[in-house]
């Protein structure tokens, strides 16, 4: 296996995490709620979902409560910035912080320890091509969780459900004066984030690194809530950033697992360097931003 | 007496006691209270890694005097600001032995050691000394010396791997002296290493271990890991990890190459004695296998028994001083001469390593 061969077989797996949070987020801030506490409610859905599979009730409890955990705790978020019209970003930062407090926690008599990954599942004849072939041998959730973001697409850009939600998103009054329930979308639409950060969470730490450490999520919830401003709050291009940013940090190991004559330093900053200037490109298009931004991100909800 | 602490439960008790103070005025210490030791360190305590190895250096400490001693253990405290108001905190409640377990440590615990002369202070991997504070550092290098000839012997493709946290010279000579010790075995091995810039990121430190095995390295050393993500990952894959501080076997039952374990009890035991018996006295602490600070356990059966002779011959002369992996010739990575023939690098050129040695094909970060 060479590195292109090794950052093509591990691209999909690594970007993983940001993509689950970072499609949970896109809901959220669609819907107008801009919820920072995705790092906390990650690490939360990973300790829950560990402590589970730990004792051997298998992964599909263990994502189950994950995603359980997650919403509830996004919805401690929701309450207070829905229900008493608290700063959104203040009150997302302070769940962030409970999340990972409680994480640590729950977590204390885990420390460390280790559980069983998820097999690997090949894709008859495309695993064979030669190169690009380990593109196509992943776990169950790499599948899943591309078949979300199909499935969140669709129903973003063709439901009617996913029309009140932008609707919400864009101007909660006119929305209410035509009869939709603004605030219970919003509850249900940070219940869903808070949902899809617990898988995320549930991944890294029953799936992709398999073992249980106070601070394991280590910024990636920051990652996910970066990626759905790169990605102009659209579906497609959040999964290419998640890729983009999965594919980049594992050419900077790979690249010095090589011998590349690059400083390491600059290798580990390389994904955030990409996502900067990649970012910094969109922002320079307005017009661009005008079109996708959510009109109300982040503004409570006064009838 | 064993008291484990969080920031909050710390937190809770400090408004306890200030409570307490506030009432009743302050609790005057006598003479034969025991003694207050705590240990403060950056992460949390597990089953293994730095701090499990730090607070379980206090257990014969504790065996040995009983009630005599009280100790507290601080985890999971930030290096900054957090750690210095903690740390002044636990000798203010008369704690008089503080052991200030991480580099970022040091200005605040050597502005407690100065303010407070009858409190003594041991701080890990710093270079400060004062006549009441001493830094103590493991001389790894003298173990992964040993791990180096077993994976040599070991590995089929040549090429050994490394995950190491940051460039700095204590990981730096942990690594070159595992390529000597490659080299001594099979002269013309290779060592790649991949520096994570972390000292805590599980998912980043296994996606390293894989991308060293994609470059077909089949023997990977996991350096200064405080989890088994390394470890996991190398049984996973079917080729051989190893790591230092604490043993992580279970983790690894079939791949498991050893341990370059620490073991501070002899040095932690040493300096409460001198501090009870008011003897006490700083100094640099760079300890190894000659003061059984630094011990290789969980050797691997695979390892052919020719080479285990010989590795135990090499620790042998390591513990009597007639061996050091430093001594030359030694060539640099970029060709130039590291150290000359018949050369041996003392200690403190030792802490100040920058170079690779010959062997190491990953450039050094600058």
């Amino acid at each position: 296996m060479n590195a292109i061969e090794f950052i093509l077989a591990g691209m999909l797996a690594a970007a993983t995490p940001f993509l689950l949070a970072a499609l949970g987020e896109l809901v959220v801030e669609r819907a107008g709620v801009l919820n920072l506490g995705v790092e906390g409610l990650m690490a939360l859905g990973a300790v829950l979902a560990f402590i589970v599979v730990y004792h051997g009730g298998g992964h599909v409890m263990g994502f189950v409560a994950a995603g359980l955990g997650g919403a509830a705790l996004s919805l401690v978020f929701a309450l207070v910035v829905l229900g008493f019209r608290a700063n959104q970003v203040a009150a997302g930062l302070a769940i962030g912080i409970l999340g990972q407090g409680l994480s640590a926690l729950f977590g204390k008599s885990y420390e460390s320890l280790t559980v069983k990954g998820l097999p690997k599942l090949a894709l008859p004849w495309l695993s064979d091509i030669p190169v690009v072939g380990g593109l196509f041998v992943q776990d169950v959730v790499v599948w899943l969780s591309l078949a979300a973001t199909l499935a969140i697409w669709a129903t973003l850009a063709y439901t009617k459900t996913g029309l009140v939600v932008r609707a919400i998103g864009e101007n909660p009054k006119a929305a209410h004066a035509i009869g939709y329930p603004v605030v219970a979308v919003r509850f249900a639409a940070v219940a869903f984030g808070g949902m899809m950060a617990g898988f995320a969470g549930a991944y890294a730490a029953v799936v992709y690194t398999p073992l249980w450490a106070d601070g394991m999520i280590a910024g990636r919830g920051w990652i996910a809530i970066a990626l759905v401003v790169f990605g102009t709050w659209l579906t497609g291009r959040i999964f290419l950033g998640a890729c983009l940013f999965g594919a980049v940090s594992l050419m900077g190991l790979a690249a010095q697992a090589t011998g590349l004559d690059v400083p390491s330093q600059l290798l580990s900053s390389l994904p955030y360097l990409v996502t900067i200037v990649v970012l910094g490109i969109i922002s320079a298009d307005r017009r661009l931003l005008k079109l996708n931004g959510v009109a109300s991100l982040g503004e409570p909800f006064d009838r | 007496m064993l008291t484990n602490l969080t920031r909050r439960t710390l937190m809770k008790g400090a408004a306890v006691s200030g409570l307490a103070g506030a009432l009743g005025g302050r609790v005057a210490f006598a003479a034969d209270e025991p003694l207050g030791i705590t240990l403060v360190v950056p992460s949390p305590i597990g089953d293994v890694g730095w701090g499990h190895a730090l607070a379980a250096g206090l257990e014969p400490v504790k065996a040995a005097y009983g009630d005599k001693v009280k100790v507290t253990v601080i985890e999971n405290i930030q290096e900054g600001p957090d750690a210095d108001r903690i740390m002044t905190k636990t000798v203010a409640d008369g704690n008089k032995f503080l052991i200030a377990g991480s580099f970022g440590y040091q200005n605040g615990a050597l502005q407690i050691a100065r303010r407070n002369p009858d409190v003594t202070v041991l701080h890990a991997s710093g270079f400060q000394v004062a006549p009441n504070f001493s830094p103590f550092a493991a001389k790894y290098f003298q173990g992964t010396y040993l791990l180096g000839m077993a994976a040599a012997a070991l590995s089929k493709t040549g090429k050994l791997g490394s995950v190491s946290a940051f460039a700095i010279p204590e990981l730096i000579t942990s690594v070159n002296a595992f390529t000597l010790g490659a080299q001594a075995v099979k002269p013309d091995i290779e060592v790649s290493v991949v520096w994570v810039n972390s000292w805590f990121d599980p998912a980043k430190e296994q996606e390293a271990a894989k991308a060293l095995m994609a470059q077909k390295c089949d023997v990977i050393f996991s350096n200064a890991q405080d989890t088994p993500s390394v470890i996991s990952a190398c049984e996973d894959a079917g080729v051989y990890g190893f790591n230092l501080n604490s043993s992580m076997k279970k983790y690894a039952e079939k791949t498991y190459l050893g341990c370059v374990a620490t073991d501070w009890s002899p040095f932690f035991k040493a300096s409460v004695d001198a501090h009870i018996a008011g003897t006490f006295k700083g100094a640099n602490a760079f300890l190894g296998v000659a003061d059984k600070v630094v011990k290789v356990v969980d050797w691997n059966p695979d390892i052919p028994a020719d080479v285990m002779t010989k590795i135990k011959e090499i620790e042998a002369k390591i513990a009597d001083g007639s061996f050091s992996p430093f001594t030359g010739p030694i060539t640099k990575a970029d060709g130039s001469e590291g150290v000359a023939a018949g050369a041996t690098l003392t200690d403190s050129e030792i802490v100040a390593m920058d170079w690779h040695v010959k062997g190491v094909t990953t450039p050094l970060p600058k």
